[in-house]
């Protein structure tokens, strides 16, 4: 039953994604259009910069046109309050979630603290956070917190031995 | 044929050193441990394990990623036996007959036939190698810019008709968009910087590396915390090391699972997956006893994993010798090869004839190693599956970030992962395959190039592509694939050969 309601789902996502697809598609062909030709460097006409562009922009646009005929053509109904599920349900959050530490990670941690303190409080947080939080068999945090911490530790500190003094290789 | 062997001999030769076989070790270790750990794909580590090996030398570089790749398509069926998961995507057959063996008390039994035709995939995927792969460099000679531009174009094609979506348009888009990832930056004709916006750091373009860290690695780890399972591990009770009678008997099943591989392989772009389910649906249409095939068929997991370890090796075959890579790790290994100045394609064996047998020697000692450590360390390889996914995909984010930055050390490679981990978790969930992206993303310059080259030694003029004899079988090529991945042509093709058979047998 959940199958047959992540394809109706996926029928009307479809449908969405070859407007998206055709736009982009049409987009990318106009700025190809409009790239320089560089004439004043005598390039010839049929090696132009934006040739293939050009082409790969038209050939995204009609695959987009076909993608939508066909999720149109395809029997979903209730298909749009499967995909609006979807998007709000438990799944979606855990998704959002993990994106939201990974950003919070790379564009805060990452440059105002050193890697392996930011990697470190990103671990603990992320284990915490699932094990604890965002799940159907909760665990106790007092259970969970001294091994996050210790995952964390030797993680942190494992990654930037490893890559730093073991392979030679720079950290962000 | 003896200069052949003279340069095998060397190339295994050149690996018998400590530190070499010190490599193999770890690396194929770490190879089963991603292979058997759900969510941890084959091409995602070999994609990560390129910043390890960025400092090494390129032989042992090489070596350590090759030995990675293996061990984890070969780890990935103790997953899919055990826990009726396969660890990676090219296993995704073998939980058809392997989990029901493990369900009837036959779990040793199966890791052993499974380690055991995956030895024997790779030496048949081997074999073709070192037979095929000069010839086809010889032959790649011949070519131009008209047939390179038309082998690019075949493979992203290709690649998006058989990577096993719901239509091949997912596919084909897949690939427009990998082609139009690699139109970035700037062009190698008239060094003109295309779609930057002004970013300086897209002036060079978008590196394979962290777009593949974010498709694969990124997006996995979104996938597998989208939904927490658990999963029941079968227990292993019984002797894991088969007989050579339960092996050979099915020595025809291993032969014509290890030719589909190895054909599967050569096919730019079509993965362990393809050479998987082929040789399984193959193994049941002439197999004496089809109606066991899923309910623990020992043929059966025998041809799933023979098929996708001839793979491996046999993406080598388009990889070295026409820089087309083979399957989605095969384009993470040309990004590793090109790192440290090996350049794979017909020149290679001009430049560097030893590299090839090198490559042959390194997938021996890998196939090796799988099969010491897969018959030996069967209890202390299924402990990993202990590990809870929330503790293990912290890590690996970790090792994320560290592997997209590390090659030329910029924080915008970091940002370019993220992005195509969030774009590939999308297209995923969407049923778009990453396989026909990535070949995009490695095959655009080259069809940029030399549909411009092309064109500018014609003068404008389009008909040597379609003219010239071996661009004229490569267009006649591209064009059938085009055709018969329409469905109405399909069927019409397929209704008439059913129609020539029956015909046949009742004449």
């Amino acid at each position: 039953m959940e199958f047959e309601s992540g394809e109706r789902a996926r029928a009307r996502a479809d449908l969405l994604t070859a407007i998206v697809l055709i736009i982009l598609g049409l987009v990318i062909f106009y700025l190809s259009w409009t790239m320089p030709r560089l004439e004043e460097r005598h390039v010839h006409p049929a090696t132009i910069p934006g040739l293939l562009p050009m082409i790969l922009g038209l050939a995204l646009s009609f695959c987009g046109l076909l993608l939508g005929l066909r999720s149109w053509s395809l029997e979903a109904e209730g298909g749009w309050q499967a995909l609006g599920r979807a998007l709000v349900g438990r799944p979606a959050r855990r998704v959002g979630a993990v994106v939201a530490l990974a950003l919070f990670h790379t564009l805060v941690l990452v440059g105002w603290l050193p890697f392996w303190a930011a990697s470190m409080l990103f671990i603990f947080a992320f284990i915490v956070l699932f094990e604890v939080y965002m799940t159907d068999q909760p665990v106790d945090l007092k259970r969970s917190a001294p091994w996050a911490i210790a995952i964390a530790i030797v993680a942190g500190w494992g990654i930037s031995f490893i890559f730093e003094d073991i392979f030679l290789v720079r950290l962000p | 044929m003896f200069d052949g062997l003279a340069l095998l001999a060397q190339g295994v030769g050149h690996f018998l050193t400590p530190a070499s076989l010190f490599n193999v070790v770890w690396a194929t270790l770490l190879g089963l441990v991603i292979g058997i750990l759900p969510g941890l794909t084959a091409t995602m580590g070999v994609a990560l394990l390129v910043t390890l090996t960025y400092k090494m030398p390129p032989d042992q570089a090489i070596l350590t990623l090759m030995c990675v790749y293996l061990g984890a398509i070969y780890g990935g069926s103790r997953t899919a036996i055990l826990l009726n998961i396969p660890g990676t995507p090219a296993n995704a057959a073998a939980t058809l007959d392997g989990y029901p063996l493990a369900r009837q008390g036959r779990a040793g039994l199966a890791m052993g036939l499974a380690t055991t035709s995956s030895t024997l995939g790779t030496m048949v995927g081997i074999f073709f190698l070192a037979i095929i792969a000069p010839a086809l460099a010889d032959f790649a000679m011949e070519f131009g810019s008209y047939e390179f531009f038309w082998l690019a174009l075949f493979g992203v094609l290709i690649s998006g008709q058989m990577a096993g979506s719901d239509t091949p348009l997912k596919g084909y888009i897949a690939g427009i968009l990998g082609l139009l990832v690699a139109m970035v930056g700037m062009e190698m004709l008239h060094a003109y910087q295309r779609f930057t916006f002004g970013v300086g750091a897209l002036g060079g373009g978008i590196d394979l590396i962290p777009a593949m860290v974010g498709a694969f690695g990124f997006a996995e780890i979104l996938t597998s915390m989208k939904r927490r399972t658990i999963a029941h591990v079968a227990s292993v009770n019984d002797r894991v090391i088969p007989t050579f009678r339960e092996i050979f008997q099915y020595w025809r099943t291993i032969i014509r699972s290890g030719v589909i591989g190895t054909f599967v392989g050569i096919i730019p772009g079509v993965g362990e997956d393809v050479g998987s389910w082929s040789s399984y649906a193959a193994a049941k249409r002439f197999s004496k006893k089809p109606e066991e095939f899923g309910k623990g068929s020992q043929e059966g997991l025998i041809a799933a994993e023979t098929g996708d370890n001839a793979v491996v090796s046999a993406a080598m075959i388009p990889t070295l010798t026409l820089a087309l890579p083979g399957s989605a790790a095969a384009a993470v290994l040309i990004a590793a090869m090109l790192i440290h100045g090996i350049r794979p394609g017909p020149m290679l064996m001009v430049e560097n004839p030893i590299f090839l047998y090198q490559v042959v020697a390194m997938l021996l000692l890998a196939t090796l190693a799988n099969l010491v450590f897969g018959l030996s360390l069967t209890k202390l390889l299924i402990k990993v599956l202990a590990v809870p996914r929330e503790r293990l995909m912290a890590v690996v984010y970790v090792l994320c970030v560290v592997g997209s930055f590390a090659i030329t050390q910029r924080m915008f490679d970091v940002y370019v992962m993220l992005v195509f981990g969030v774009v590939g978790f999308i297209l995923r969930e969407m049923r778009f395959p990453m396989a026909p992206l990535v070949l995009g993303i490695v095959l655009g310059d080259l069809l940029d190039i030399n549909l411009r080259r092309g064109l500018l030694l014609s003068d404008g003029d389009i008909s040597p592509f379609f003219t010239r004899p071996i661009s004229a079988v490569l267009f006649a090529i591209t064009l059938l694939t085009i055709v018969m991945s329409m469905p109405v042509v399909s069927r019409r093709v397929t209704g008439v050969f059913r129609r020539l058979v029956l015909q046949d047998r009742t004449g």
